[in-house]
């Protein structure tokens, strides 16, 4: 059997950090771009929103008077982890933060804008927001000085170019989270899955349906590499080749892979790649079977490239992760949601998440809405439909722990539709 | 125009005043005016002192209230439109017609000026007086100004035998003669007013008498008790009976005080003028209603100026740029004013009232006038006193802006400003002035935190990262001037900065109930508010005492406290600490106010004080007197009760009550209140003992001071007996107790019981034994449970502390260094950390691990740079230290690398000890941290692990650890060394970079390699290590800079901060010098 093949173009040369140099610069650019590109987007959703109310800035606001501001929101937050806190006076017995969330009652939104901030109060959740976002607001100052939000103008969903039609199955498939090297890791699990992928499993129907797979996206979390190496004390020597065996293990089933249909290789926060957003490709030296091949490639996170047209991003999961921590939502989905209504992969980066000090640029700006947008290393695997106003229609899917479920998630181009692979090694499952 | 704000004045017919000590009070000026009463001022604007100006009163009245109305004609719309919000609320239609109803207040100033004594009040008398004035607040938030005529300043001398009436007058006219005398210039009619026989007694030593005579000398003017008494001190003839000379009684007692006590007017009470009358000035006690507190206006004001590079901001060169302000109400949360006066146009800032001005002249001018419309009572700010308040001054001086200075309370009077010198550890040796602001308490945060806390570091920003948790950006001085000549958007983050600067005063006056807390001090001691702060505590002592004396009809002489070092006694008493760790439960027993209780139980005061002569002299039987373990002869209470027995009792009875009433009361500001009077009791019992001991006080007495020590001693030797003798296996308990340790006032037991329980239940059996041993109120506690206890030394120890036997309360450590200021964070680190292992974890291995693992560090040059940053404050130049030191000596360096940026006397400075050659001093060793970092200095481990932490370490190991020395300091963790290789050193400039390979360092050829060709396999596990690397840097550049711009409050806007006391400065440099080598390590690899 032939497998089927998809035009693909890798579009991640926006998260390249290659031409960068870094100059001393801090963080204040990047707010600064973020701020003046969404502030012309909101700008120009203002008049069909509320035509009749001034646009104003955080300095221009007159007591009583109801208008319009935009600017970045800052969440202040009581439980927020300091690094000063490293050196507080005493060191308090029990930790008084639940580790992974760090919300409290008494957490308020701020408003910023490069004239100034205001507290913000009325309606608007503080717990739904956070640090980073842009949003146009529509209130007035009180005489406190806060500013009593009325109603919230959210950039909203982007425009979309037109979901080509594909009349015939094809597949992509999602796996993240392998952990090769950890303890959790099942070598057979994961040979099952790229039996399966290359054909070498099932019935011939089963093999049909492998054939028509023409892309594996691996998002991240790939290895696990003890942390005991990189806490700056010296390795032994006998210690030293251990580094590299979950990589080698990763390199020799890649191979299988990419021998025989081509695979996207994102970075995690568990793998050897650099800390903060955009994480740069994989070094290519790390897979030396695997490199060989040109239907490897090793792609940043995030991830964005385009199979028939049909427009893909994706992270590894930290942004949403990061939400999570400061911010609250009835499933992972809807914090997916959010960021593509707020148009930023990464709002939280990089106030609570590691992140590049761009000059001029916010890379994590969504300009586009993709088709299918794929988060990374999630607890269980989750997925929608979801449907802008514009008709826009976004495949959201949030991809399980391959090392926890055992699950990889196959998307059919034609139809955007999603399912499980489901690979599981022990007899009474 | 002026504001309502002088509100209780009120009119009436004066009624026969009442003389003597009597207060009265008076209203200067007769015909009813409208409000506000503008023309109500009444002395004249001059320096107390100065008696020349006298004369001219009247006129310059009157003058100044035409300088008044100039002062307000030229003020633009603007400014006037603020006025509403400024001023204090209006007053009642009845109040300010001048009439008819109590007026209460609560005063927080007294102070006196000299004026022409009050005609219809004081018929009978003319010529100069002194008026006191009282500054206060009602209930409504007026303000008040009570001013009293007709008291007048006095002291005593006894009288000398067989003095008869005419004799008095004789002395009288001689006495008055020797005035005129001294004091030609004066042209006050009569100096000394009256001479009175009185009968009273003196304080010192125990008299059997009740009475004998004295002469009561009331002079004119307050500055004449001091010049009568140098005359009488002196000697002076006296017809009949010769030259002798006097021993003065109380009259060494300020003015304002003499009023108050007796007037029975304490600090901070409420006072009550009733309607229509001018006799009877109410003096309430803080009970009930009137412990409350009036809503004072607190100003918290912050100014910066654009000082030159290089230099300590001066007055005659440097313009003052901005002033932010902030008013809040005494008891409200939040300010309901804040501005920022900026000199040249400033962006405007949500909620604040940004006003700019042209000219330095607008700005000061401005400053004046919100001053006078807004009123505030209390003045604070961070180093006000010293800085900001006289540099306005001065400034204005140098700009020859003479209607400047008219910030007092007074409309129309002028600031009195003083030269004085001050020196003090962090600023050093300053040229300055001290401002007076009429009826304006001025309280200096850190003047109140340098007298109330041990700190390692006074700047604000230590100082709020300390108690608010925060840390403040710090702007440094060199920037000021650069962000001050951008456009208007740099100088409004000025203005931002100048605001935070002005915020944290108010907070931490807030946080740390300084309102409270000083009010209620200046209830208990009675003393005003200005005197907690300006003067020491001996004064606090002296009012009770002189409250107490005049009770009892005593008097209290003027003894000059000798400074000599021979009359010093033995202190308190240490036991002998045994050094161990001791893993059982160790009681503490404590004694509840031990030397307030020996006082009260053994009698011991002035007035029972029989001293050796007397006692033979007196012969009084043995029943009748405790004779002291130092040997010294006090009366029992039967014979009589001593005066400072007497007082600690009402004190220790007051805060007896103040904390039963504070376990009742719910409201937040009555707790506030009551919890700070307890605490102003206890402290005020305690100071008690110390002002005995002084031996340059006010009114030393030696022969108490040693005698409550000795019975202290004594009194620890004796529980340590009674524990060991009686916890005894034969005394059927289980174990023998052991005291291990006691010193002033508590005794360790170790019972030998092995859990806390069981100690807590043989603590209190003790306590309650020995207790009842002891004559009362002497009182043995059971407090605490120390478990494990680590006894170092004596005044040395750590330990966990328990009041419960389920849960330890918290780690409680004594006399080991982890805030001393020269020590670097390492230390401090490290000795904490090293006790939490040992004490909580119980985990003396980990423990040691913790410290190899650090020293290995430390040596392999892995320490973060700011755990090895010292900083010492720099208080004078170079050539003025007699031996140098470390951060002289670099900041002279730093001085010709660029001087614009080095620091400067008053600055603190940071350094690190780097290696340098053999046999060099270490205060040629220290450099600049950032200079270091950049350069990639080796800094010097041994330094760091002989001079920092071996000594700490050691203390806590040694009685724990076998040759703790040997095995923490000499193992092989010690072996491996890694120095860095500096980049600016002569020797690279001739060396040629050679790339090498990243695994073993051979030396590569070919020029875009990583990896030689033996390590090529290695590939993959060397770009792990590489990447690992770069990943934890980029995550500390993200942690570190995030902070900085949530310290800063802006997403925006670069981070401009350079404080250094900051613990993340050097890291956060650090990391922005670590993210560019990153990225150069990473791309080696792309190949």
């Amino acid at each position: 059997m032939e497998r089927k093949q998809a035009e693909y173009s890798n579009l991640d040369e926006r998260y390249a950090i290659q031409g960068e140099k870094y100059q001393g610069q801090q963080y204040s650019h990047i707010y600064f771009t973020r701020l003046h590109h969404m502030r012309n987007l909101l700008h120009a959703l203002v008049p069909s929103w509320k035509p009749h109310l001034p646009v104003t800035t955080v300095l221009g606001l007159e007591e009583g008077k109801d208008c319009i501001i935009v600017g970045t929101l800052y969440k202040h937050m009581k439980l927020k982890p300091s690094i000063l806190d490293e050196y507080s006076k005493e060191r308090s017995a029990i930790p008084l933060v639940k580790p992974h969330n760090f919300m409290h009652p008494d957490d308020h939104l701020i408003l910023e804008d490069e004239s100034g901030r205001v507290t913000l109060a009325g309606a608007i959740p503080p717990a739904a927001y956070v640090t980073g976002v842009v949003i146009a607001l529509h209130g007035k100052e009180t005489s406190a000085g806060n500013f009593l939000v009325e109603d919230i103008l959210e950039a909203g969903i982007p425009p979309q170019i037109t979901l080509p039609s594909i009349n015939e199955d094809k597949y992509v498939v999602f796996v993240s989270g392998l952990s090769i090297g950890s303890e959790k890791f099942n070598p057979l699990q994961f040979q099952l899955l790229i039996d399966h992928i290359t054909g070498h499993l099932g019935d011939e129907n089963e093999q049909s349906i492998a054939s028509n797979i023409v892309r594996v996206v691996v998002a991240g979390n790939s290895v696990h590499i003890s942390p005991r190496f990189f806490n700056g004390q010296a390795v032994a020597s006998k210690d030293q080749s251990r580094i590299a065996e979950p990589i080698k293990e990763l390199d020799i089933m890649l191979t299988q892979l990419v021998a025989s249909l081509p695979v996207d290789m994102m970075p995690g926060s568990n793998d050897p790649a650099n800390f903060s957003l955009p994480q740069q490709p994989l070094h290519r030296c790390l897979f030396a079977g695997a490199a060989t091949y040109n239907t490897f490639s090793s792609c940043s996170n995030p991830h964005q490239f385009e199979l028939d047209s049909v427009r893909f991003i994706g992270t590894s999961g930290q942004n949403i992760d990061d939400l999570y921590k400061y911010s609250d939502a009835k499933d992972k989905l809807e914090f997916v949601e959010r960021t593509l209504r707020w148009r930023h992969l990464a709002p939280t980066a990089p106030n609570s998440l590691g992140c590049y000090p761009y000059t001029d640029k916010d890379p994590f700006l969504v300009e586009s809405c993709p088709h299918v947008y794929f988060v990374g290393n999630q607890d269980k695997y989750e997925t929608q439909l979801l449907q802008g106003p514009e008709k826009q229609k976004v495949r959201l899917i949030c991809i399980p722990r391959f090392c926890d479920s055992g699950v990889a998630v196959m998307l059919n181009l034609r139809n955007l539709e999603c399912s499980t692979l489901s690979f599981s090694t022990s007899f009474d499952a | 125009m002026s504001s309502g704000g002088r509100g209780g004045k009120r009119r009436g017919a004066p009624p026969p005043g009442p003389s003597g000590a009597a207060a009265k009070r008076a209203h200067p000026g007769g015909t009813p005016q409208p409000p506000p009463p503008a023309a109500t001022a009444a002395a004249p604007v001059v320096e107390e002192e100065d008696m020349m100006d006298e004369d001219v009163f009247l006129d310059e009245t009157i003058l100044a209230e035409d300088e008044e109305a100039l002062l307000l004609l030229d003020r633009d719309e603007a400014l006037a439109s603020r006025l509403s919000r400024w001023k204090r609320p209006a007053l009642p239609a009845d109040l300010a017609s001048g009439c008819s109803r109590n007026v209460a207040f609560q005063q927080l100033e007294i102070d006196y000026v000299i004026g022409e004594s009050h005609k219809v009040l004081l018929p009978n008398s003319s010529g100069p007086a002194a008026i006191l004035r009282i500054f206060g607040v009602t209930r409504e938030g007026h303000s008040v100004c009570c001013q009293v005529h007709g008291f007048e300043p006095y002291f005593y001398i006894s009288c000398p035998m067989g003095m008869g009436p005419d004799d008095i007058s004789r002395f009288h006219q001689t006495l008055e003669g020797r005035m005129k005398d001294s004091n030609r210039n004066s042209n006050v009619p009569r100096f000394v007013k009256r001479i009175e026989l009185v009968q009273k007694q003196t304080i010192m030593h125990y008299q059997p008498q009740q009475s004998q005579p004295f002469l009561k000398i009331v002079v004119a003017l307050p500055t004449m008790v001091a010049s009568c008494r140098g005359i009488l001190e002196r000697g002076i003839t006296i017809e009949g009976l010769g030259s002798k000379s006097f021993l003065t009684y109380e009259s060494n007692i300020l003015f304002a005080l003499r009023f108050m006590i007796d007037c029975n007017i304490v600090g901070g009470n409420w006072i009550e003028v009733p309607a229509g009358k001018y006799s009877d000035l109410v003096s309430h006690a803080a009970e009930g209603e009137h412990s409350k507190m009036a809503p004072f206006r607190i100003l918290s004001f912050d100014i910066e100026c654009a000082g030159r590079k290089g230099h300590f901001p001066e007055p005659t060169h440097d313009p003052v740029i901005q002033i932010a302000n902030l008013v809040t109400l005494q008891g409200e949360g939040q300010p309901f004013v804040r501005n920022v006066m900026t000199l040249k146009s400033c962006s405007p800032i949500v909620g604040v009232d940004v006003m700019s001005f042209d000219t330095e002249r607008d700005v000061l001018l401005a400053w004046r006038d919100f001053i006078r419309e807004v009123d505030p009572d209390i003045i604070i700010g961070y180093n006000i006193c010293k800085f900001d308040l006289p540099y306005l001054i001065e400034r204005a001086e140098v700009l020859k802006i003479v209607e400047f200075p008219i910030l007092g309370r007074i409309r129309n009077s002028r600031v009195r400003v003083r030269d004085t010198t001050f020196s003090s550890r962090q600023y050093g040796m300053r040229e300055s002035k001290d401002v007076a602001v009429e009826g304006r308490v001025q309280f200096d945060l850190l003047q109140a935190m340098q007298r109330d806390y041990k700190l390692s570091s006074y700047s604000l920003n230590s100082v709020s990262a300390h108690f608010l948790g925060e840390q403040k950006e710090d702007v440094h001085h060199s920037i000021i001037s650069d962000l001050q000549n951008g456009n208007s958007e740099t100088r409004r983050r000025l203005a931002v900065y100048c605001l935070k600067d002005a915020y944290l005063p108010q907070r931490l006056l807030d946080k740390l109930m300084y309102i409270y807390n000083y009010v209620e001090m200046a209830r208990v001691t009675g003393v005003p508010i200005s005197f907690l702060l300006s003067r020491g505590q001996s004064i606090k002592v002296l009012s009770q005492l002189l409250r107490k004396a005049k009770q009892k009809n005593l008097v209290i002489p003027n003894i000059k406290g000798q400074a000599s070092g021979q009359d010093t006694f033995e202190g308190a008493t240490v036991l002998e600490a045994r050094a161990g760790f001791y893993e059982k439960p160790i009681a503490t027993l404590d004694f509840a106010s031990l030397y307030p209780s020996i006082m009260m139980a053994y009698n011991l005061c002035y007035c029972t004080l029989v001293p050796p002569e007397d006692a033979r002299k007196l012969n009084l039987p043995p029943e009748s007197v405790n004779k002291t373990p130092s040997g010294e002869t006090f009366v029992k209470p039967d014979v009589q009760k001593g005066i400072l027995p007497e007082i600690l009792e009402e004190l220790l009875a007051a805060r007896k009550r103040a904390k039963a009433d504070l376990k009742e009361a719910k409201d937040p500001f009555e707790r506030a209140v009551l919890d700070g009077r307890q605490l102003a009791l206890k402290i005020s019992a305690n100071s008690v003992y110390g002002f005995t001991g002084a031996t340059v006080g006010q009114l030393p007495c030696l022969e108490i001071s040693s005698s409550v020590t000795s019975y202290g001693r004594q009194m620890i030797e004796h529980t340590k007996k009674l524990v060991e003798d009686k916890f005894t296996t034969l005394g059927g308990y289980e174990h023998n107790a052991e005291v291990i340790y006691g010193d002033t006032d508590s005794v360790m037991v170790q019972f030998g019981v092995s859990t806390v329980e069981d100690a807590m239940k043989l603590g209190r059996e003790a306590a309650d034994y020995i207790s009842g041993t002891f004559i009362k109120p002497i009182k043995l506690e059971f407090e605490k449970i120390y478990f494990p206890y680590l006894l170092i030394s004596k005044k040395r120890y750590a330990g966990l502390y328990w009041t419960n036997p389920e849960k330890f309360d918290k780690m409680d450590t004594k006399g080991i260094e982890t805030v001393r200021r020269d020590n670097c964070l390492l230390v401090k680190n490290l000795v904490t950390e090293c006790l939490h292992k040992i004490l909580v974890d119980r985990d003396v291995p980990g423990a040691v691990q913790y410290v190899k693992n650090t020293i290995s560090d430390l040596l392999m040059n892995r320490v973060d740079l700011s755990l090895l940053v010292i900083t010492k404050g720099l208080t004078k130049t170079g050539e003025d230290y007699a031996v140098k030191a470390a951060h002289v000596e670099l900041a002279e360096r730093m001085r010709k690398r660029d001087a614009a940026t080095a620091p400067t006397v008053g600055d603190r400075v940071p350094y690190v000890i780097i290696k340098a050659a053999k046999g060099a001093k270490a205060y040629e060793r220290s450099e600049d941290p950032i200079y270091v970092l950049d350069n990639n200095i080796p800094i010097d481990p041994q330094y760091y692990l002989e001079n920092q932490i071996s000594k700490p370490l050691l203390r806590i190991f040694e009685p724990i650890l076998k040759n703790a020395s040997r095995e923490l300091l000499h193992g092989s963790h010690t072996r491996a060394v890694s120095i860095s290789t500096p980049s600016n050193s002569g020797i690279m400039k001739f060396a040629k970079k050679q790339l090498t390979c990243l695994g073993c360092k051979a030396v590569i050829s070919g020029s875009n390699q990583t990896l030689c060709s033996h390590c090529k396999g290695r590939e993959a596990e060397l770009y792990c290590k590489t990447v690992g690397n770069v990943s934890e840097l980029e995550m500390l550049f993200g942690r570190l800079w995030t902070q900085c711009q949530e310290c800063q409050g802006s997403l925006h806007q670069d981070v401009l901060c350079t404080s250094r006391d900051c613990p993340i400065f050097y890291r956060r440099r650090k990391a922005q010098k670590d993210m560019a080598e990153a990225r150069v390590q990473l791309q080696r690899w792309d190949f």
